[in-house]
């Protein structure tokens, strides 16, 4: 079978496609909580059927409001759609109830988009992380792709190699991290974290958010 | 259908002993009178000159919308909702004459599909496109189902990339229109006369917010412009220079009362040089 298949010139469908759809594209986001801040953290690789690599300057990080952002992890299509949705989403409520959503309101949204979609979910794990927009207080969660929250108060991770991202941030992380104290350890953890992983890192985006700045930051790392 | 049919549909309301041929046609929204007219629509925007007037002015840097509010009390809570200015979108706002709870009906349906046009096109929806989209939906209601028109007449300010700054006015009946300046409302045609007179080409934003406050001075009831009567919003650039995004923006109170004292104070010393 594996020869018909050579022959067809299908060599490339050989095993991939039958692995997961979720290392379709490939993809590492972390989310840490600071003092008074949050900071949010992915990849910059976009790979097709996981061989190759297609672009390295794919934004997994979509803002919606100005102290409120959502990185996707999975597949490249549900992750542009599901940003998309969460945008119109919160384009009405801003519309209706004259004021920005809370990052919890916002993370419940999410979940029940995701749960519509219970038996034929959107192959994409989102990871919500911003401030409360009145108190500042910080927040993040992750979710698995049909909408269960996890909120944590210190960091979240998801992607294609969690393991290594539950590790290097597990022996990394502190509590009370001041914004660039922060964004120090974040990268750290990003480019270690996506290092034994071939679906992602080719360079990394930090955002660290705090009451009055938005810090954004390109990390060069390795490019493979 | 002849008149006759109509007639022994049994309806309870129109009396048979009345003077004018008007009564027979006008309980059916979707029925023509004699004359051609749509009777039902003629009175939504007989209710509308009883609203509260609003003034639109365009201009090449902006287009301001302001309005005549109508509820004044002290007990009123006036809290972050406007009673006749809403946004549609960050680059759309809307004035609203007629009746409230109808236009709130339609603004949730335009935002809806400014919304919709943008997640599907990724850039935000044409102006003409989204007045259409909502005059349809007005103009349904005069041709099917048997319900009333809307009782509302919107001003609709805003920009686009394809045609920049605009200004529309639509009607219960579904019909639209672009202007330059126009009024809708209470003594509308009072308004128009003088925006006619005074509208010029190439004015700036600020001469658009004192041409609009002037029109509302003159056709509003009161002789002085009080900024608790007032509502103004705009649509313009955000920085100037740059010219990069525009936003919706309603006038700050402090704002508004600078441009009501300057149109009292003009309107003062207007009659004074008159008396002389």
């Amino acid at each position: 079978r594996l020869e018909t298949r050579a022959r067809r010139g299908d060599r490339s469908r050989r095993n991939s496609i039958a692995m997961s759809i979720m290392s379709y594209n490939g993809a590492a986001i972390i989310a840490m909580v600071g003092k008074n801040c949050v900071a949010i953290a992915s990849d910059l690789r976009f790979g097709i059927n996981q061989q190759q690599t297609t672009a390295v300057d794919m934004r997994k990080i979509h803002k919606i409001h100005d102290h409120l952002y959502v990185g996707l992890s999975g597949l490249a299509t549900d992750q542009t759609t599901l940003s998309q949705k969460f945008k119109f989403r919160h384009n009405l409520y801003e519309l209706r109830e004259n004021r920005k959503m809370k990052p919890e309101t916002f993370a419940h949204v999410v979940s029940n988009i995701l749960y519509e979609k219970r038996f034929g979910p959107y192959y994409a794990e989102p990871v919500v992380a911003g401030l409360d927009p009145e108190t500042g207080e910080p927040f993040i969660t992750g979710m698995d792709l049909i909408g269960a929250m996890a909120p944590t108060t210190n960091f979240v991770v998801c992607g294609n190699n969690e393991e290594s991202l539950f590790g290097v941030c597990e022996s990394m992380y502190k509590e009370n991290l001041e914004p660039e104290e922060l964004f120090e350890v974040i990268a750290q953890c990003l480019l270690a974290g996506v290092n034994r992983d071939c679906l992602s890192g080719w360079g990394g985006v930090v955002h660290v958010i705090s009451k009055d700045k938005l810090i954004t930051r390109t990390l060069k790392g390795r490019m493979d | 259908r002849s008149s006759t049919h109509i007639r022994a549909q049994g309806r309870v309301d129109a009396p048979q002993a009345s003077s004018t041929m008007a009564r027979r046609y006008d309980s059916h929204t979707t029925t023509f009178s004699p004359e051609g007219r749509l009777y039902q629509v003629e009175y939504a925007m007989e209710a509308i000159s009883h609203a509260g007037a609003a003034v639109g002015v365009r201009t090449d840097h902006g287009v301001v919308l302001a309005a005549e509010k109508k509820i004044l009390s002290k007990l009123l809570e006036t809290g972050t909702s406007s009673e006749k200015m809403h946004k549609l979108d960050d680059h759309l706002g809307v004035a609203v004459a007629g009746i409230n709870s109808d236009a709130n009906i339609l603004i949730n349906s335009a935002r809806l599909t400014a919304q919709r046009y943008l997640m599907t096109y990724q850039e935000p929806v044409p102006m003409e496109q989204l007045v259409q989209t909502l005059c349809d939906q007005k103009q349904g209601y005069t041709q099917y189902g048997g319900l009333r028109p809307f009782g509302v007449s919107f001003l609709f300010g805003g920009w686009d990339k394809n045609c920049g700054f605009q200004l529309y006015q639509s009607d219960p009946s579904g019909n639209y229109a672009g202007w330059m300046a126009t009024a809708i409302g209470a003594n509308a045609t009072a308004a128009q006369a003088i925006l006619k007179t005074e509208y010029k080409e190439g004015m700036t934003l600020l001469e658009a917010k004192q041409l609009a406050t002037k029109v509302l001075k003159q056709t509003m009831d009161s002789t002085k412009l009080e900024a608790e009567k007032v509502e103004m919003s705009e649509v313009g650039w955000v920085n100037a220079e740059t010219k990069e995004n525009v936003e919706y923006r309603v006038l700050q109170t402090k704002e508004l009362t600078a441009l009501c004292d300057e149109a009292n104070a003009e309107a003062e010393a207007k009659a004074a040089a008159g008396k002389k």
